[in-house]
């Protein structure tokens, strides 16, 4: 029972912080709604028994990602800045069509994901997943090292002031 | 337990929010927090199918999609901060040269 709770008021939260994100005009408050909204699918995720990837959840993204965002809003000094307004035909047709897609996803999501298998058993710690992820999946965890590798060199590249003039 | 439905319909309402979003605003920061909120959508969605079918694929998957949006946002903030630089503006309405 106090899981439903939790549920309807992390879902809650999410979902509003998420509103947050895409309505306000200030980057800094849009980048920390963001953060909020990003820990309460933490939350999720220790409903879904994965408290490891909540874990990771909290220190990737609310801790490296996010922090980057706002890294980059203090630099460029956007806090201060004023996003033009949209024009009124492309923010009527945006809320229109995400707002159908959304209709749409729901109402099929709810119509044929209906299936519920038995309570098995599911261990999804660090360990077992560290094996797994070190046995069959450890051709693509390379290749995400080495795409992380040229992510970094390729950022440090085009950030560099006056790269492009030399 | 909590159905797995209902997980997937959170999931279906954060990423219409970020399409949402991209479609509307024209701050590429903020464009690129609405990209964030629909990866996190669909890592929602991976970890429900995870529970739901009793395998770690699923959970798998989200470390290698938290992986490649880290790098996403490193490059792409990346070009953010070097459009700055030419354009002193983010405004992806700007970034117009090779606009027919």
């Amino acid at each position: 029972m106090i899981s439903f709770i939790v549920f309807f008021f992390f879902a809650a939260v999410a979902v509003i912080f998420g509103l947050v994100v895409i309505l306000h005009r200030n980057a800094v408050v849009g980048a920390l709604s963001l953060v909020a909204s990003l820990f309460a699918l933490a939350v999720m995720y220790v409903l879904l028994d994965a408290p490891f990837v909540a874990a990771l959840q909290i220190i990737i993204y609310a801790g490296a990602i996010m922090v980057l965002f706002l890294f980059v809003i203090m630099l460029l000094n956007l806090q201060h800045q004023r996003e033009a307004p949209t024009r009124p035909i492309q923010q009527f047709l945006g809320y229109l069509g995400s707002a159908a897609f959304a209709i749409a996803l729901v109402y099929y999501v709810a119509k044929y994901s209906v299936m519920q298998l038995p309570p098995g058993p599911f261990v999804a710690d660090a360990r077992t997943i560290g094996i797994r992820l070190f046995e069959s999946y450890i051709f693509p965890f390379e290749m995400v090292s080495i795409l992380l590798l040229a992510a970094i060199v390729g950022a440090l590249l085009l950030s560099a002031r006056g790269a492009t003039s030399r | 337990m909590i159905p797995t439905q209902w997980f997937l319909i959170l999931s279906a309402v954060l990423f219409a929010i970020g399409v949402c979003g991209v479609l509307t605003r024209r701050n590429g920061i903020t464009i690129f927090m609405s990209i964030e909120l629909m990866v996190n959508a669909v890592n929602l969605t991976f970890l429900a199918y995870a529970r739901q079918f009793h395998q770690l694929h699923g959970l798998i998957f989200v470390f290698f999609v938290m992986a490649i949006a880290a790098a996403e946002a490193a490059v792409g903030l990346a070009i953010f901060i070097s459009m700055f630089h030419h354009r002193e503006t983010i405004d992806v309405d700007e970034a117009n040269l090779m606009r027919w």
